[in-house]
């Protein structure tokens, strides 16, 4: 650590000199982060940001591509048995660590067990455990340059599961990484394009081009293709605040927030020296039920509310007219998303009143629980009060903290509540995470037997075809049941001053990525 | 001498069941609130063996009373814990944070103190005079502003429309001293004048009641000149009950800072508490609780042995 | 009762807001809580005398309703402090001895916590409902009415008419309430006037890091922290319930003022 600071000294001082936009070093990227890195040991105690921030530094054997597929990224090439249960890793021989060393398969190896050694605390490791979703049997080294994975059963989701940046990508880092308590804490020796090269926790991480990165051939492509950074310092600024930040962009202390506020749009259009760029995440944004609570187990009710909505106009005022309404679970910008996701119905108060009327319904008051930490969940709460009061239906808007909302929905503790997932690439996973037994797991929110079956079957089957058949019969049967009504998905819109270039927002993950970018 | 060192003594004395009652209460308080911290932590996807796992490790299965017994074993040995977020030590982090609020806090202070004594003391001098109004006008005027409004629109004009100084950033005074002052200019200001609001008014109700007093007139009446009688009888009478306001401000403001935190990116104690309460982090909330307290306790401590310094009317005992 | 010309200034602010804050039971210009998806952030106008807010709503009808919500909120929990802080540092400066000690343990604890982490703490607890904020709001000013009025019990002690009540054969709690209590009432009433202010501060400042009442239901204090994301295209939203607390503040301090100038001046020490 006394290294980094002699390195990171020099380049603090000269950063330090420019306080003012007009001197700002046009070698270094200032983007925008809502909070600090959690922790640098890859999938051990992580959050959104921690996961985006450290993509910029480490690698896995796969990666995903701008299209969310699986590409190799630290393997040259994988090889599939037929029967699905054996992978084969063929490893790149160019790959080199922070540290200058080059990657070894006994490295890859290394980082293997040390994921799966249960004191490390690998988010994933349920996953590749025995017995889980992807459960690995054996892993070996076949010659020099393959590793040789073996499943239980056959998994649609291993690679992609690898690949998961909540799981740190799987990366392989170097065993020097690791500090004499087993933990990974001081540095993190990978293969990115990247090296943390100067952190100061609650304030900013320092990024430094890796000089010796040997990129893949090509064009950027997700976070596999070519990731040769343009510029030559990346520097996430924590600004918790989003007003803050909004500030810091104007005066030119900021070069880039990649996700705004819808509501500050209009503040920034005004501006003019900012450019504003949108495109639709993989998020959903939801209303759901707690389909036990006797206020809304009969589904007439919950079918009224749904009809008492006005789902076009609720989602242009919560997005500033960015975002489409959606009325699936799959987000729209899934490959799965075909007809059957995409029907809207129209809204109906008629409808709504006689529905209501058969139920029983005379305007017992229902709690919607909301946040104000995600003002897209608090606005949309406002707002279908508002509405569902014109079908004479009387919402109580409950509004909580991020935490209190969570241990809430955790418990099933709610009658209504407003609430989204962030981006899962996978239909499976999005209906895997709300779905199950309320007696075993309270935090469900769909309680299907025969829904849970099909969504496993999703899981299993690797043909898009039949798993798009699959989608479709749980489509109907979701729209059937009203466990939760889907309203759109997230729209992220990024601010960049207009001497950002070449920043790429849009892509499947979403996630931002700074190598391309370059201020001038 | 000795009296005053028993005092000293006696009073430090009662601030351990002070500061023991503060951790009990905040104990208490902070698992009252809803909200699992392993949750928090670990995300919505975590299976129940990971969240079991996350509770052991930091001893939230067992019960309050052995918590709380086990957290106060470490603390008696400096050891305030980790943080249940990202596993940082919490001793030198509330040290780091506390040296921004500190810095901003006594920085503030020490300015409103040099412009206020001045302000106060002229008003009463001259009171009722068109001076005295305008100076209490205006001290009352900032007293009423919200102060995190003030520092908002003190952003918005000096950091975004004329761009005079930096609107996020922070670094300590002695790593370079130009660039620091720049940083803090903007919340130092607004904190100042908030704080001149409050005192200005207060140095001149104390200096008006002494001026109406009788010594003042008999020492007036012996030949001593104004300026005399202003420094040697009324500054330090007058001055009493605003060092016992300082004293509660800087205590309060140790916490209330968060506000003012959050409108300038300041990376300090205030914001810490703050964001640690949202995060359900047991163990950062509670050392810096602790750590406030103690501060808060010192701090009047101090006031109370500068007082009598002040006013010999009153004993420190 | 007369006031200086300034505490009269102060008295008619107040009157005005809280005017204002009344009338709104009955009637606003326009729906508080009505959207109006088609006319969002406009500009004051004949019509929106404050402009619209981001749901296209009057934003003067709700600063009148939130100066209810404020007003109120801040007056039922300077109540709470208030009537919970005499009785309690009566109790201690009367009693002295052990309650006492144990008494003043306790108030200083609660002192030392930082007034707005305490009441972040138990909003979060029992919820962002007006009983909730009332509760944290009161109990966050609880400990310095008790240090007021213990004090004051401290120094009347040893007054002779206290003697002289006891002499005659009138037990404790008589001589307590009949005798002490009357004369807590003015500091008390000084130290109310201003912690209605810091209240309403609070409250504002609560609403800013995100624990204030729920929607829809305005309070100046959420209009303020709903408003900064717009400074820049509808500055209004932030302008306009800036200079009500602001103009109420200075109406309470200048009552305030008025009232320690009449009736005793040596009340500002703590």
């Amino acid at each position: 650590m006394k290294r980094l600071h002699a390195v990171s000294g020099g380049l603090l001082a000269a950063v330090l000199m420019a306080t003012t936009s007009a001197f700002a070093a046009s070698d270094t990227v200032r983007i925008r982060v809502s909070s600090d890195l959690r922790s640098i040991d890859p999938g051990v105690n992580r959050d959104f940001n921690t996961d985006f921030m450290l993509q910029h530094v480490l690698e896995g054997l796969v990666a995903f591509r701008e299209d969310a597929t699986i590409a190799p990224m630290l393997a040259k090439s994988i090889d599939v048995s037929d029967d699905e249960t054996v992978y084969t890793f063929t490893l790149r021989d160019d790959v080199t660590f922070h540290n200058g060393k080059k990657m070894t398969i006994d490295d890859v190896l290394f980082a293997w067990n040390r994921y799966m050694d249960p004191k490390t605390d690998w988010f994933c490791r349920p996953q590749f455990a025995p017995g889980g979703s992807s459960g690995v049997k054996s892993v070996e080294a076949s010659g020099d340059d393959k590793v040789v994975f073996t499943l239980e059963k056959p998994s649609a989701l291993f690679l992609f599961n690898m690949a998961r940046f909540d799981c740190g990508a799987t990366a392989i880092y170097h065993r020097d990484s690791i500090g004499a308590d087993g933990k990974i804490t001081q540095q993190l020796i990978a293969t990115g394009p990247y090296k943390l090269s100067d952190w100061r926790r609650g304030q900013y991480v320092g990024l430094s081009r890796f000089d010796d990165y040997s990129a893949l051939e090509g064009d950027m492509d997700g976070y596999a293709g070519n990731k040769t950074p343009k510029t030559a310092n990346t520097r996430f600024m924590i600004i918790p605040d989003a007003a803050a930040a909004k500030t810091a962009l104007l005066a030119g202390d900021l070069d880039l927030d990649w996700q705004i506020d819808p509501s500050q749009i209009a503040d920034y259009e005004k501006a003019g020296n900012v450019e504003l760029e949108s495109f639709m995440g993989m998020g959903i944004t939801f209303i759901a039920f707690q389909t036990r609570d006797p206020k809304v187990s009969d589904v007439r009710i919950r079918k009224a509310i749904e009809l008492s909505l006005d789902y076009p106009q609720i989602v242009a005022a919560v997005s500033e007219g960015k975002a489409e309404p959606s009325r699936s679970f799959i987000p729209r910008m899934s490959p799965y998303f075909k007809e059957a996701q995409a029907v809207m119905p129209e809204r109906n108060l008629d409808e709504a009143r006689r529905l209501l009327k058969e139920a029983g319904y005379s305007g017992q008051p229902i709690n919607i629980l909301t946040n104000k930490q995600y003002p897209e969940m608090y606005n949309i709460a406002i707002l279908a009060q508002a509405m569902a009061l014109e079908a004479g239906i009387n919402l109580q808007i409950d509004v909580t903290d991020f935490a209190t909302h969570g241990d809430r929905l955790r418990r099933g503790a709610y009658e209504m509540q407003v609430f989204g997932y962030g981006p899962r690439l996978d239909p499976s996973l999005i209906y895997d995470a709300a779905t199950g037994n309320k007696d075993k797991e309270p935090n469900k929110i769909w309680d299907s037997v025969e829904a849970k079956k099909i969504i496993t079957q999703s899981m299993i089957v690797s043909d898009m075809a039949e798993r798009q058949k699959l989608f479709d019969t749980l489509e109907a049967k979701f729209r059937e049941d009203i466990p939760l009504i889907p309203i759109f998905s997230k729209v992220i819109t990024s601010a960049a001053r207009a001497n950002v270039k070449g920043y790429k927002a849009a892509w499947t993950v979403g996630m931002p990525r700074a190598w391309s970018i370059t201020v001038e | 001498m000795k009296k005053l060192l028993l005092y000293v003594v006696h009073r430090l004395a009662w601030t351990i069941p002070t500061l023991l009652l503060v951790s009990a209460m905040v104990f208490v308080l902070v698992r009252l609130i809803p909200g699992d911290p392993a949750i928090v932590s670990l995300g919505d996807d975590a299976t129940a063996q990971q969240i079991a796992d996350f509770r052991a490790r930091f001893g939230l299965d067992q019960p309050i009373p052995v918590q709380f017994v086990l957290w106060l074993g470490q603390v008696v040995r400096g050891d305030l814990g980790v943080s249940v977020a990202n596993g940082q030590a919490i001793a030198p982090l509330i040290l780091e944070r506390f040296q921004v609020s500190a810095t901003i806090v006594l920085c503030a202070m020490a300015l409103a103190v040099l412009i206020s004594v001045p302000l106060g003391l002229l008003a009463a001098w001259r009171q009722n005079s068109s001076l005295d109004v305008a100076i209490v006008s205006i001290a009352t005027l900032l007293l009423a502003i919200p102060g995190f409004w003030l520092g908002l629109l003190m952003l918005m004009l000096f950091g975004l429309k004329l761009g005079w100084v930096p609107v996020i950033g922070y670094v300590p005074f002695s790593e370079n001293f130009g660039a620091a002052a720049l940083y803090v200019a903007l919340p130092i200001a607004t904190l100042t004048l908030l704080e001149i609001g409050l005192l200005v008014r207060m140095m001149r109700a104390g200096a008006v009641e002494v001026l109406n007093l009788e010594y003042v007139t008999h020492a007036r009446a012996k030949g001593l000149g104004e300026r005399a009688v202003l420094f040697r009888h009324v500054f330090p009478n007058a001055f009493a009950p605003t060092l016992t306001i300082i004293g509660l401000a800087l205590g309060n403001l140790l916490g209330g800072i968060a506000v003012m935190e959050t409108v300038f990116t300041l990376p300090g104690l205030g914001r810490l508490m703050v964001d640690a309460i949202y995060g359900r982090d047991y163990p950062v909330i509670q050392g810096c609780l602790l750590f406030t307290a103690f501060i808060y306790v010192l701090v009047n401590l101090i006031v109370d042995l500068l007082y009598p310094v002040f006013d010999p009317r009153v004993t420190a005992a | 009762m007369k006031l200086s010309p300034q505490g009269m200034f102060g008295l008619m602010l107040i009157v005005v807001v809280a005017a204002a804050g009344l009338v709104s039971l009955f009637w606003t210009p326009l729906n508080p809580l009505g959207l109006n998806l088609g006319a969002r952030l406009q500009p004051p106008s004949a019509h929106n005398l404050f402009g619209t807010d981001e749901f296209g709503r009057d934003v003067f009808s709700r600063a009148m309703v939130g100066a209810r919500i404020s007003l109120m909120i801040s007056l039922l929990a300077v109540c709470f402090a208030v009537v919970v802080g005499t009785f309690v540092g009566i109790m201690a400066g009367y009693s002295r001895g052990f309650l006492d000690r144990v008494l003043m343990l306790c108030t200083n604890a609660l002192l030392a916590f930082p007034g707005i982490l305490l009441a972040l703490g138990i909003i979060i607890i029992f919820g962002a409902s007006i009983t909730g904020l009332v509760l944290a709001l009161g109990l966050s000013f609880t400990p310095s009415v008790i240090r007021v009025v213990r004090s004051t019990v401290l120094s009347l002690r040893q007054r002779e008419f206290i003697e002289a009540s006891r002499t005659i054969g009138n037990s404790e709690g008589y001589t307590m309430f009949a005798h002490v209590l009357p004369n807590c009432i003015v500091p008390v009433i000084v130290l109310g006037t201003s912690m209605f202010g810091w209240v309403i501060l609070l409250e504002s400042a609560l609403s800013f890091l995100g624990v204030g009442i729920s929607p829809p239901t305005p309070t100046w204090g959420n209009m303020l922290s709903g408003g900064r994301p717009f400074l820049e295209s509808a500055p209004w939203l932030g302008i306009a319930p800036g200079i009500c607390i602001t103009v109420t503040l200075l109406g309470i301090n200048l009552l305030g003022d008025a009232l320690r100038d009449r009736y005793d001046p040596r009340m500002a020490r703590a």
